[in-house]
């Protein structure tokens, strides 16, 4: 039986709203998904196991029968899924009043249950999302009913605040498959067993690396599947190293050079490191309006030889600056203030 | 510092006079008006300049006193002397027509700048001011000048904003507040966009929970708005039968009914009119008389009753067949009514079916809208609560902002522990130095508030005008040499007493010179006593003589 397992497609999301590309990063979750749904047909998959987060928000009616029109489109496949913490079944979910096609099972219940897919032999468990967070680990005894079927266990969480579980745990139970979702990145837990599926597209720029659905097959020998990435977006981190000479305008050019050789699909995070120029810094502002660059970092320090200052000022009002700060708890705070204080004493 | 030649061309009265000074101790020996204080002025002068000043001369305009009677234009002198073991000539023309000064390093003849500040780099930043308050102790003038406070208090807080060290501190607190300045522009620039965002999403949420509301009112009063519709529809149908039609025709056919029954009555009457006439003309003529006009009338009154009876059987059958007509039509209205209820009550059950289905529809429709924006109010609060979040930026400005603030008040607190620090230094230097001229029976002294001088023997202080005048002076000289090691930290100068000791008993005096002979400095000691001297050698303490004679 041949299965797609996606999550956190998170239709709705707008990222990089900001950014003039923001309407058609708006698109990609919906375009990502209906790929997915053409995906399906072409590949006669049995089985779209959706591991909640299909919305990035709670779903409007008109959301609600566009995916659902996009169901209906694949009617040979069953479609088994859940809701996230972000499209909870909330008071007043829309889910509560909508009717799906009949090939989609939703598992609506805050208890585990399953249903159970005809003509296929496999019985999907799972739980929806009643609330935004769900602290109990209620995952980790999970384990499916007797019975001849494939057992697949569809999941959403992984973190403290969104039903936490141990993945050894999954890994011992007797679920053929454990499809979850929740956190980002996609990752094989247990390799063809337990497995995230990431998020379909990257929801906003902490999302890095390459994102999209996993394929597989369940079958007598076992459970296998498989990583197949979705390229609308992704973005990147670019770890410039400067030197104090460098200027805003060269390390724009750059910039540029190495964007125009990354693949159009690329949005790229700037990480400055290295000596900061402190009479002229790089406009880092400047840098964050260039094309296809969503966010600009700089860990760049002023390159003082700290022990060298503090021996050639010693008792001086430097050398005891340098000392003072350096006896507190050292944070990004005191850190900052440290070469603030060093570099407005050395000024002339 | 240390002086290796003194060239006087002309000065007071001093004229081509040359001198070359030891490095440690020099007394300078001479009778009253032998222009001791002179060659003491001519030292300070050549080191800081000697200006005319504006205005009326007076006694203590130096510049007049030292002008040469007759020679002003050679009014002018030369200074040999050692910085860090380098050797340097001074050359100064002191008249004010033409005044020069022109330094040259030795070593390579190279010409320094006394204009650009060449030669105070070479006196370690000491000025005149600070010179002759501390070093330089002119004639009975060991008190040292209430200005002296002020430089005092100004040294401290120098010290204190590290400018001894080559920082600028007022310049750094600046810069620091500057940066925080700007980190928190940036910070409310973006809170200020945050907060535009803020007001948007309000503003939304108030137009959703607006809608919500009138939904929810729709949801209860909305199909009635559409019912009452449907009963108007009603309304018409039941007037449908035209009930005024009938109404006036029944009008119609009553007042035909009554024509109908009058003229049956008029011709009724009439033929009994005939049959009574005739009845009567045949008994009272015919049967008398009868005569041709008689018959006649008899003949005349037969028609008339035929035609009176003719009419009335006509008229009775009229009405009879309007009688059975209006029968006819009321049973048919009557049927037509009872038909129209029984349509009606049908109609009405119908029609409440299709209010209910109605009903449940339009409240259905209702209660999805009102999910649906309960549900995208759901998602317009979560959007707020996440518009809240400070996003990466504004943690990053509030970091800065916090790390300036601690910077600045770092800095503060070590500038006032540097006051205090430099102040509790040289108070311990000046103590060590009056200890030692006293051999130990002052201790301490130390500066009050005022910067004056207080000492302090046992637990009793003292102010230096509570004490003999020996005291004092010590008291003086200890805070002059202690000062004056402070302010030349970078390079020392030559000391000069003029007179100085000269309240001193012989004891004091012997300790004082033994002090200044431990002294690394070079020292000018002006005296016209022969007292020092003999100190000097009895106690086998190394020293140069300069005779000056008249």
């Amino acid at each position: 039986m041949k299965f797609i397992h996606i999550a956190d497609v998170h239709l709705g999301a707008k990222p990089d709203k900001d950014k003039p590309w923001g309407e058609e990063r708006e698109n990609h979750s919906w375009q990502a998904f209906t790929d997915v749904i053409n995906k399906a047909r072409e590949e006669q998959a049995q089985l779209l196991l959706i591991a909640g987060d299909l919305f990035h928000r709670q779903p409007l009616m008109g959301e609600l029968k566009e995916v659902n029109y996009q169901f209906s489109r694949i009617p040979q496949t069953q479609v088994a899924l859940i809701a996230g913490n972000r499209d909870f079944i909330g008071m007043h979910s829309c889910y509560r009043a909508f009717t799906w096609a009949e090939n989609v099972h939703f598992l609506r219940e805050e208890k585990l249950g399953y249903a159970e897919l005809e003509g296929l032999g496999v019985r999907v468990y799972g739980l929806s999302y009643g609330r935004r967070r769900i602290r109990e680990h209620l995952y980790d005894q999970a384990q499916p009913a007797a019975g001849e079927f494939y057992n697949i266990l569809l999941g959403h969480g992984g973190d403290e605040d969104h039903i936490p579980f141990e993945t050894e745990s999954l890994k011992d139970s007797d679920f053929d498959y454990v499809a979850l979702g929740h956190i980002h990145k996609p990752m094989q837990l247990v390799k063809n067993k337990v497995v995230m599926a990431g998020a379909l597209q990257p929801v906003s720029p902490k999302d890095t690396g390459e994102h999209g659905f996993f394929m597989g097959e369940i079958g007598k020998y076992g459970c296998r599947a498989e990583f197949y990435p979705l390229r609308y977006c992704e973005y990147a981190s670019l770890n410039l190293k400067v030197n104090k000479e460098i200027t805003t305008e060269a390390l724009m050019e750059v910039m540029k050079s190495q964007i125009r050789k990354a693949p159009p699909h690329q949005f790229f995070k700037i990480n400055l490191t290295g000596d900061s120029n402190l009479e002229e810094p790089v406009d880092l502002e400047a840098l964050a309006r260039m094309d296809r660059v969503v966010q600009v970092q700089s860990r760049c320090q002023p390159d003082y030889d700290l022990e060298k200052l503090k021996l050639q000022y010693q008792g001086q009002i430097l050398g005891r600056y340098i000392e003072a700060l350096e006896e507190m708890p050292q944070d990004e705070i005191t850190k900052k203030a440290l070469y603030y204080g060093v570099e407005a004493l050395l000024t002339e | 510092m240390r002086i290796t030649e003194i060239q006087i061309k002309n000065f007071g009265n001093l004229h081509n006079i040359n001198i070359r000074p030891l490095p440690g101790i020099n007394v300078i020996y001479g009778e009253n008006e032998t222009g001791k204080s002179t060659l003491q002025q001519f030292i300070s002068g050549m080191l800081f300049g000697l200006e005319k000043r504006q205005g009326i001369p007076d006694r203590t305009d130096d510049y007049q006193q030292y002008e040469p009677w007759n020679n002003s234009a050679s009014y002018a002198g030369g200074l040999k002397f050692t910085v860090a073991d380098k050797p340097f000539y001074l050359e100064r023309n002191f008249y004010y027509k033409e005044p020069s000064a022109k330094l040259i390093n030795e070593e390579d003849l190279e010409e320094l700048s006394v204009e650009h500040g060449d030669l105070d780099v070479l006196l370690g930043g000491m000025n005149r001011e600070t010179y002759e308050n501390t070093f330089c102790i002119r004639q009975a003038s060991v008190e040292t000048k209430q200005e002296f406070a002020d430089t005092l208090q100004n040294y401290f807080v120098n010290a204190s904003l590290g400018r001894e060290g080559g920082v600028d501190l007022a310049g750094a607190r600046k810069q620091l507040r500057d940066g925080r300045e700007k980190a928190c522009q940036e910070y409310q620039k973006k809170q200020a966009e945050q907060k535009e965002e803020e007001e948007k999403l309000l503003m939304a949420e108030r137009l959703l929970k607006k809608d919500v509301e009138q939904l929810k009112k729709q949801k209860k009063e909305g199909y009635r708005a559409l019912l009452q519709r449907e009963e108007d529809n009603l309304f018409l149908l039941e007037h449908d039968s035209n009930q005024m039609a009938e109404y006036l025709r029944d009008i119609r056919q009553q007042r035909q009914q009554k024509s109908y029954y009058l003229r049956f009555g008029i011709s009724i009457v009439l033929f009994f009119a005939a049959l009574l006439a005739g009845i009567w003309n045949g008994l009272e003529h015919l049967m008398k008389a009868p005569a041709a006009g008689w018959i006649g009338l008899e003949v005349l009154l037969g028609c008339l009753m035929l035609f009176a009876a003719v009419q009335a059987f006509s008229w009775h059958r009229k009405s009879k067949r309007l009688k059975l007509l209006r029968r006819q039509q009321e049973e048919e209205s009557r049927e037509q009514k009872q038909y129209n209820s029984i349509e009606s009550e049908q109609l009405k059950q119908k029609e409440q079916q299709q209010k209910q289905t109605r009903k449940q529809a339009v409240e259905e429709l209702l209660q999805i809208q009102v999910l649906e924006k309960l549900a995208e109010l759901v998602n317009l609060q979560e959007e707020l609560e996440e518009c809240r979040i400070p996003t990466e930026e504004e943690e990053e400005y509030q970091r800065q902002m916090k790390a300036y603030e601690l910077a600045e008040r770092t800095l503060e607190q070590l500038s006032q522990e540097a006051y205090q620090d430099t102040r509790e230094q040289m108070e311990q230097e000046i103590s060590r130095i009056l200890s030692e001229l006293t051999n130990g029976k002052y201790k301490k002294i130390g500066l009050d508030s005022q910067m004056n001088l207080v000492a302090t023997a046992g637990k009793h202080r003292h102010y230096p005008w509570q004490l003999s005048q020996g005291t004092m002076e010590q008291m003086y000289l200890a805070l002059r040499m202690g000062a004056g090691g402070f302010f030349t930290r970078e390079e020392s100068m030559p000391i000069l007493l003029d007179e100085v000791f000269a309240a001193f008993d012989e004891k004091r005096l012997t300790g004082t010179l033994q002090w200044l002979g431990r002294q690394k400095q070079q020292i000018f000691l002006f005296t016209c006593q022969k007292r020092e001297i003999d100190i000097l050698e009895s106690q086998g303490i190394p020293f140069g003589k300069i005779m000056l004679s008249r």
